[in-house]
């Protein structure tokens, strides 16, 4: 098994699009449990930084949504308290915890999307169906830092002709506009050498531009790729047969643990629990090649 | 075999303005050619037009042909391929985000198969020596790396035919030396024609094969480099931008025309330095008189030719007024990072009110960082910096931009805030209006120390003389200028002291003149060429 | 390197995934989260409706000059995106729209979502900003000439534009949360989501008064200039 990061994007594309879809609209607590516990777990294996900042605002998001539900919802027959004449049952909070742990577990799951799924992986899934939307993509990433750089660069000769001078927000507000502006006039009348650049190197000429990307679709990529399809279709199997279903309403009934459903946990567990895994045994395979770091 | 064929080319723009007239030309395959001219001379139309993708709308009468054939009836596709073009600045003519897909926009474009994409991009990447920025993103790179990655994803495309307009105005002398050496590469291992136009010609003239030089759209000269040269020296608004070599060559001649035949001259005109100092040997040597002559040309009359020896006579004049302290830089330290390395280290100098200041050195010495710390937009971790007596943190607010410093920035177009300059759009404006317009909206500030950051980059040699004439002017009303620049022949024609930055510290400072004669790599390329051939 | 050498497999399977296999897929998916199948349904239209959209784009020509001023456009809307509390992203898009028609503006809105969400984080959330701001572009497009002749015809569309985009925004998060119509749910979202509405709206009517026209005059000089 190949670091997550050298397989092909398609392969991590349709890997994250299938991963999601279970966690996001799989209504079964086994599996959004076994989906929190693994995203967190990829999430500190592969988040660079700020996690910590974002558990804090991932817990009060769990606490709105665990709550939101018995609110709204008074399905149910175990009632725990009334309040103002609408009962809240014990059903419904639980409930609400599972979909609190499933939207964390959504959240932390593109936060690691965000991170693998770089730019270019994106283009290279997505350039090949619409080449020219790529290409603006392209584009707009060049020019962000571009005009950043641009942007500082404007600010700083603008401070020593005068502007900012009165130093109070107002003052500084209009400043950043009128840079903004003219920031503005330099990216429309300077893109007409990007535009003439383009010109000259054959935009236009063919209907159909070809999309190139350095990324290769190798053998270990198609076999990654049957292994997901074949675990996720077992999975989905089941969920449409009804052979994992929990009934929340109108009282708790949990899945049996039939043959079935084990294999198709496991099957799901080994699916969310991938990227780490495959981090542990590239630290571990790197240790042994090229000793202790 | 002929790659370029121009007959009775004639344009107009719409708005009526004749921007060519009668151009004939012609290439061989494996050729340069330098195309000069002063700003306006309708280079860049000329270059455009060769190009059919990129020419300006207006009336044009005459035929091009490329190749043998008509540039009306070349296929999309041949027209794409066929020609290549290279813009002056090298940040606005990328366009994508990484620099392999950057190399292969142009295949793309034109519907190449992916797998032959592949070997294309990786083989030109190791040609140029890419490898090892191939993976980057192509905000990374320096301005040099741009401008051979801008030439590199043209090469891609395998043209027969190579267009540069100003390719290395934007970038400093030792940078814009490889590219050059790398297209004469390219024409002399691929057989690809070149045509390329600049204003800095020393190193362009001794690449090339031929020479065009064109004055109001009319042809002034064309033909072998050499001859046209000999012909250009003794032109009055070519002989400027004519390399040092054939100038110094030129005025040793006419000294004696009379003992050497016309024909001669012509194909003995040194072009590069190294010929100039071969044959400035050669004269020496031969007898004491010559040597008398040099010396006397040196000296005198010289200056009409060689505008870098026609120093400041006003100085002492100036001098008299020289008495304040306007900047004083005292052992200041400064880094963008806390881990970085010193940017400057222990920085050290004084610019005396009504003095012109010039700072040399190569990229990344801390020139540019020099003067945003005088600016105070930088801050020094350690020692101190003083305008006008006074240290730089004392000064509260926008005190210190209200009549007194002001900066002319690097890239002037950071000067434009609104779309009106005079009643003209700042961007209808030329490369060298700009740079008068961005100049005459900072001195609206009323400053009395001026600082100029690589203030002649773009601009021609009339339009740099005019430059130098403001900004004596200025000196003699008491302002105390700091000009950080790579333009040294600028620098010596300009400045009253010089100094040589090198890793954030000035390594040498003294009298302009005594600058330039004790420096080898970083001085004038006629200090370079009688470098030890005086007693 | 693993390539499919036939090139009758490559042709039938590209006829079969766009038309066979993805159909497939949603339906199944639609089967398959039956428990969820109102926000599944409305990703899945979101996504092909940006698809068609898309699409339509891809077969039209566009000159290089157009492209790079759609770019240019994108950009400021992604660095306004960095402001803190009002954004201009849905007025740079409006004007967009109203100066260089519907398809542009559409373009404008999409790609903004797109690729600030590669700095704010992407997600479930990305088609439905697409699609939202995508939409608030289109439709300054096709009402450009009213918008550029009424002052407040403009400020009523910037406003509409925030309630549109919060709307959509709000209709899927309780959609994927609690699925099915219950009127309770949405107006509670609705209401908690008021401050933000009006927030995008009245930095749409901010930022739309301080740019539509000298941004517009920008953009007519360009159109000249360059010629399109």
């Amino acid at each position: 098994m190949k670091p997550p990061e050298k397989y092909n994007p398609a392969v991590l594309f349709v890997y994250f699009l299938i991963l999601a879809g279970l966690v996001m609209f799989a209504a079964d607590p086994v599996m959004t449990a076994i989906a929190f516990v693994a995203m967190n777990l990829t999430a500190i294996a592969y988040s660079r930084d700020g996690l910590g900042r974002a558990y804090v605002f991932f817990f009060i998001i769990f606490v709105l949504t665990s709550l939101a539900n018995p609110v709204f919802s008074h399905n149910g027959v175990t009632v725990l308290l009334v309040i103002n004449d609408n009962p809240v049952t014990l059903e419904a909070v639980l409930y609400g915890v599972m979909t609190g742990f499933m939207i964390l577990s959504v959240l932390l799951l593109f936060r690691v999307f965000s991170t693998l799924m770089t730019s270019d992986r994106l283009l290279y899934i997505f350039g090949r169906a619409f080449p020219k939307l790529g290409l603006l993509i392209s584009m707009t990433l060049r020019f962000v830092p571009l005009f950043g750089r641009q942007r500082r660069k404007m600010e700083d000769t603008q401070r020593t002709l005068g502007l900012y001078k009165n130093e109070n927000a107002i003052d500084t507000i209009k400043g950043k506009l009128s840079v903004l502006s003219a920031m503005t006039t330099w990216g429309l009348e300077n893109g007409i050498i990007t535009a003439d650049s383009m010109s000259a190197r054959g935009y236009g000429t063919r209907q159909t531009r070809t999309s190139f990307s350095m990324y290769r679709f190798e053998r270990s990529d198609a076999l990654m790729l049957a292994i997901v399809v074949v675990c996720c279709s077992f999975i989905f199997f089941g969920i449409a047969t009804d052979r994992l279903k929990t009934e929340f309403y109108p009282r708790i009934r949990l899945q049996p643990l039939t043959v079935y459903a084990i294999f198709a946990y496991a099957a799901y567990a080994w699916l969310a629990f991938l990227p780490v895994i495959a981090r542990i045994r590239d630290r571990a395979v790197h240790r042994k090649v090229f000793g202790q770091d | 075999m002929e790659i370029l064929r121009v007959e009775a080319l004639n344009f107009e723009y719409h708005d009526g303005k004749q921007a060519l007239r009668d151009i004939n030309i012609s290439l061989e395959a494996g050729e340069m050619l330098c195309v000069c001219g002063p700003t306006g001379s309708g280079k860049s139309t000329l270059l455009r037009l060769l190009k059919r993708e990129l020419s300006p709308r207006g009336r044009k009468s005459g035929n091009i042909y490329i190749l043998g054939r008509k540039q009306e009836e070349l296929s999309e596709l041949e027209a794409a391929t066929g020609v290549g073009f290279v813009f002056q600045r090298p940040d606005m003519q990328i366009v994508t985000d990484k620099v392999w897909h950057e190399l292969a926009f142009g295949l793309e474009n034109i519907g190449v198969a992916r797998n032959e994409i592949r070997r294309r991009v990786c083989e030109i990447a190791c040609y140029f020596g890419m490898e090892s920025w191939f993976d980057r993103s192509t905000d990374t790179l320096s301005g040099g790396q741009k401008q051979l990655l801008n030439l590199a994803s043209v090469m891609v495309m395998q043209p027969d035919l190579l267009i540069l307009d100003e390719p290395v105005s934007q970038l400093d002398p030792i940078t814009a030396a490889d590219f050059m050496a790398t297209l004469k590469k390219l024409c002399r291992e691929f057989g690809i024609s070149v045509i390329a136009a600049e204003q800095r010609l020393e190193e362009l003239i001794p690449a090339s094969d031929r020479l065009l030089a064109l004055e109001d759209g009319r042809i002034t000269a064309f033909g072998e480099t050499r001859k046209c040269v000999a012909e250009l020296v003794n032109n009055k608004r070519f002989a400027a931008q004519m390399p040092a070599s054939a100038k110094l060559f030129s005025a040793l001649m006419k000294k004696d025309r009379k003992t050497e035949k016309e024909e001669l001259w012509r194909s003995d005109i040194p072009l590069s330095v190294g010929e100039g100092r071969r044959f400035l040997r050669e004269y020496i040597g031969k007898s004491d008189e010559n040597a008398k002559t040099f010396e006397k040309l040196l000296r005198g009359d010289f200056a009409e030719v060689l505008r870098q020896d026609d120093i400041a006579d006003d100085v002492p004049s100036r001098r008299e007024s020289m008495d304040e302290d306007a900047l004083e830089f005292r052992e200041v330290f400064l880094k963008y990072e806390r881990t970085g390395r010193d940017i400057l280290n222990s920085l050290t100098f004084k610019v005396k009110k009504g003095e012109i200041f010039c700072m040399l050195g190569g990229n990344g010495a801390g020139k540019s960082t020099a003067v945003s710390a005088a600016a105070g937009l930088v801050k020094p971790y350690s020692g101190k910096i003083k305008v006008f007596g006074k240290n730089i943190r004392d000064y509260r607010g926008q005190e210190l931009y209200r009549d007194c410093v002001a900066l002319l920035p690097q890239d002037v177009q950071t000067v434009f805030l609104t779309d009106d300059i005079n009643g003209r759009h700042p961007y209808d404006l030329s490369g060298g209006e700009q740079q008068f317009a961005a100049l005459e909206l900072v001195l609206r500030t009323n400053p009395k120390l001026l600082l100029l950051d690589e203030p002649t980059k773009g601009l021609d040699a009339s339009l740099a003389e005019a430059l130098k004439k403001r900004l004596r002017e200025l000196a003699t009303t008491g302002v105390a200028i700091v000009i950080v620049s790579h333009d040294v022949e600028f620098s010596a024609s300009v400045a009253d002291r010089c100094a040589f930055l090198f890793n954030g510290e000035i390594v040498s400072m003294c009298d302009s003149g005594e600058f330039f004669s004790g420096n080898f790599f970083y001085t004038t390329a006629l200090n370079r060429i009688n470098r030890g051939l005086r007693e | 390197m693993l390539v499919i050498k036939s090139s009758a497999i490559r042709k039938i399977l590209r006829i079969l995934i766009p038309f066979f296999v993805i159909p497939a897929a949603v339906l199944l998916g639609a089967y398959v989260f039956e428990d969820k199948v109102y926000a599944y349904i409305s990703l899945v239209i979101t996504i092909l409706a940006i698809v068609l959209f898309i699409s339509g784009f891809e077969r039209r020509e566009t000159g290089s000059r157009r492209m790079v001023i759609v770019v240019v456009m994108t950009v400021l809307a992604v660095i306004g995106r960095f402001i803190p509390i009002i954004k201009p992203v849905a007025a740079i898009t409006v004007i967009t729209g109203v100066f260089l028609g519907g398809e542009s503006g559409f373009l404008v809105g999409a790609m903004t979502a797109v690729i600030s969400n590669f700095f704010w984080g992407q997600g479930p959330w990305t088609p439905f900003q697409m699609f939202s701001w995508g939409m608030i572009g289109l439709g300054a497009g096709l009402l450009g000439r009213h918008l550029r002749k009424s002052q407040p015809l403009l400020y009523i569309y910037g406003m509409f534009a925030g309630l549109l985009f919060s709307v959509i925004m709000d209709v899927w998060t309780v959609l994927w949360y609690n699925d099915g119509f219950s009127w309770e749910p949405y107006l509670a979202a609705i209401v908690s989501a008021a401050p933000m509405t009006v927030l995008y709206a009245v930095s749409n009517v901010i930022f739309l008064a301080l740019l539509f026209k000298p941004v517009g005059k920008k953009l007519d000089r360009i159109k000249t200039v360059y010629g399109i």
